[in-house]
């Protein structure tokens, strides 16, 4: 008994120091990430905490305190900007995701008949830089050279622009679309080949269809990846910033089409530095309440969730 | 006889030489690197030409895509802007405001800022008597058209905005598919500009104050006649400055194009299967009996307040911006048709020619003479990227038909600047009349 109580001791003790030189071993490792994060992340955002403290007039700077929040909380301009996020938020992100899935169904289907090659062709737009893709963009919604022109001159509609304000968001949304929803089934499908056979298998046994197992057995094995993915493009939506202002050139828009463009154009075409850095502070800011909310709401449920399949 | 002659021609030039020495000054400071960032193409050759005269000044010259971004994060970082920057004349009180300058008085006095550049130019590059740098294209508007449209639809160029009215109408009714002329949606200088050439301005600086009334007869004027002519349906508005307009210009579905005169170098790279297609005129007058003419763009090269050789700085922009054998190069290499500077008169004979683009004609005398048309200044107000995107949003709006007669986006916009300027922490602020 007493030995191995003693026992018992001796191992923790040495475990513990295991433990140090194991964790000393980690951050060894993580030592180029963390300098990066630190002199990249940390410290611009460090630096962006002061800054927007401060007024500014040219290169004159003067410490005001809390002012510029004060300020921001009254300026409509910068809450109006939210209106797209939104949008984008509440109809792209889950349309994608769950167009996504289905293709990600699909990959898993098709496996032995071209899978992989559909995969690659899926995956292709989310390899080109969204400001290059905005230009290619330009020019199909152009009014003169779109390639749908003829096609609306046929129909008749010769007259009409495509890009007009309105319709903005949902060519937005078309081309967060296009870009993301390829490499979103990508991610999807790769966690669906995780999924261990025999539950499918056992399922295919009891007469049950692709598209039942795909729903019901294998959807709720996804929910995990899909949160992940759910919050990235949330935090994707929330600082668009690309498209809209490669398409701000054919079509007016205001300085605060987006929360994003409006810090954006508050800095460099206003030269109000102080005041687009307390911008992106609250951003920042709401962009991780958000994100932190889903993320426990989403694992409260997926806990519960989760002890309800398992037998 | 022949003995006066040559002694005046000795005088003479002796008195053209001291002129000249009392114009550039000589350089006495240690041997230097000054640096500068411009996007007119090929500054160089200019450059290289100063340094032969002045070999102890080296220019280091920079181009960016992103001047105006590079130029606001360097200034308000306190650092890192080179000793001479090109500004549009639009943008320079902005950056006088802003403290991104320093004053070149000591090196170019007032008195020969204005023999070289004249008063008007004083607007452009001075504030309250400070000389912040020098001037050098012209942005006096000029009326681009298509001779071949012109030709086909039987069109006579017009002199007055009578005559551009009724040349519009028969062409709309002959070619109802093609546009006559679209002005932009926005483009805040170039309706000011249409206000300057009809004679009158909307906003102006003196004494401290900056002044704003867009409300003014003669603004109301120009903009109640544009509406008219919107209204009626034979002029257009449309975004400027995008692949949609670029296809317009090149393939021939605009006949007209008002704007800057140094446009000129701009069809002739980015419209080129246009060559000899297109024409250029005075724009047509407001007021016949006494014409006029306003500006769009055009800039100027300011020492900045980074400089750490204001001197060498100074002398170099007066030199580059005035001197004939720097404007012959500007006119030559970086195809600026006129320069602003009084001495580019020594030289326009000279450079002035049948141009092949234009169907040979003789476009810098024209544009020469529609640049002397411009004979009054005109000074930005301060905040000028604010006072272009809200007219761009009210045009918007006129063209949605949110907004029905397009003369209401005149006190619309006012607001909008005014509201602004006060945002951005301006008071003195004085509405209602200018100076």
């Amino acid at each position: 008994m007493m030995d191995e109580m003693m026992m018992d001791k001796m191992m923790t003790k040495r475990r513990m120091s295991k433990k140090t030189l194991a964790s000393i071993k980690a951050y060894l490792f993580l030592a180029p990430f963390l300098l990066l994060f630190i002199t990249m992340v940390v410290y611009p955002i460090a630096l962006g905490a002061k800054l927007s403290l401060y007024g500014q007039r040219g290169a004159r700077m003067w410490y005001i305190g809390l002012q510029n929040f004060a300020t921001i909380f009254q300026d409509p301009k910068f809450w109006e900007s939210f209106r797209i996020p939104f949008f984008l938020l509440t109809v792209q992100v889950p349309l994608m995701l769950f167009s996504a899935m289905i293709i990600a169904f699909l990959y898993e289907k098709m496996e032995k008949h071209g899978g992989g090659l559909y995969r690659f062709i899926y995956y292709l737009p989310h390899t080109i830089p969204g400001i290059v893709t905005g230009i290619v963009w330009s020019y199909i919604f152009s009014d003169s050279m779109s390639p749908f022109r003829p096609v609306l001159d046929l129909l008749g509609f010769s007259g009409t622009k495509i890009l007009t304000r309105p319709n903005l968001q949902f060519i937005l949304l078309l081309i967060t679309l296009w870009a993301f929803t390829g490499y979103t089934a990508f991610v999807i499908y790769s966690s669906l080949i995780a999924i261990p056979k025999a539950f499918s298998e056992q399922a295919q046994l009891d007469g049950a269809t692709f598209w039942q197992i795909a729903f019901k057995i294998k959807m709720p094995f996804l929910r995990d990846v899909c949160i992940t993915l759910f919050i990235f493009n949330a935090i994707g939506a929330i600082q668009v910033f690309n498209e809209p202002w490669m398409l701000g050139k054919l079509v007016v828009l205001p300085s605060n089409y987006t929360p994003a463009m409006y810090i954006y154009n508050s800095a460099f075409a206003q030269g109000r530095f102080t005041y687009a850095a307390a911008m992106g502070l609250i951003l920042a800011l709401l962009t991780f309440i958000f994100s932190l909310y889903i993320l426990r709401n989403a694992t409260k449920q997926m806990l519960t969730g989760e002890s309800q399949l398992l037998p | 006889m022949k003995r006066i002659i040559q002694i005046a021609l000795v005088l003479l030039l002796v008195g053209s030489a001291a002129l000249a020495v009392d114009y550039y000054p000589k350089y006495k400071g240690k041997p230097t690197t000054i640096t500068m960032w411009a996007w007119t193409s090929n500054e160089n050759y200019s450059i290289e030409e100063f340094q032969k005269l002045y070999p102890n000044i080296k220019v280091v010259w920079e181009d960016f895509g992103v001047h105006y971004e590079k130029v606001q994060t360097a200034l308000s970082a306190g650092s890192g802007l080179p000793d001479v920057l090109m500004v549009e004349y639009s943008y320079g009180p902005q950056f006088m405001d802003l403290g991104a300058f320093q004053p070149i008085n000591r090196w170019l006095s007032e008195k020969n800022f204005k023999k070289l550049y004249g008063e008007a130019a004083m607007g452009w590059c001075a504030m309250d008597g400070k000389i912040y740098g020098t001037p050098q294209d012209s942005g006096a508007m000029a009326m681009f058209y298509r001779k071949d449209l012109f030709d086909q639809y039987g069109l006579t160029v017009p002199k007055t905005r009578k005559e551009f009215i009724e040349q519009a109408r028969k062409f709309k009714k002959a070619a109802p598919h093609l546009k006559f002329f679209a002005a932009p949606i926005g483009n805040a200088m170039w309706w000011i500009g249409q206000i300057w050439e009809a004679g009158g301005k909307v906003c102006d600086y003196s004494d401290g104050n900056w002044y704003i009334n867009f409300t003014n007869p003669v603004a109301v004027e120009v903009f109640e006649t544009w509406g008219k002519w919107f209204d009626e349906g034979v002029l257009d508005l449309e975004m400027w400055w995008n692949a949609d307009w670029y296809n317009s210009l090149n393939e021939g579905t605009t006949a007209v194009v008002e704007i800057g005169c140094w446009f000129a170098e701009w069809l002739r790279y980015n419209a080129p299967d246009a060559k000899g297609k297109w024409r250029v005129a005075i724009p047509p007058q407001w007021n016949p009996a006494k014409p006029h003419n306003g500006m769009i763009g055009g800039s100027g090269f300011y020492v900045t307040s980074h400089s750490k050789n204001p001197e060498a700085a100074a002398i170099f922009v007066n030199w580059l911006n005035s001197h004939p054998a720097s404007l012959k190069c500007l006119h030559n290499y970086s195809n600026l048709p006129i320069m602003v500077s009084t001495r580019y008169e020594e030289v326009i004979e000279e450079v002035a020619g049948p141009d092949a683009y234009f169907g040979d004609q003789n476009i810098s005398e024209t544009l020469w003479e529609a640049h002397q048309l411009v004979n009054t200044t005109f000074v930005a107000l301060p905040i000028m990227s604010n006072v272009d995107e809200s007219l761009s949003l009210l045009i918007q709006d006129y063209v949605d038909g949110k907004i029905k007669r397009f003369a209401d986006i005149l006190p619309r916009w006012e607001r909008e600047v005014i509201k602004t300027m006060k945002e951005f922490g301006y008071s003195n602020v004085i509405t209602g009349k200018l100076p």
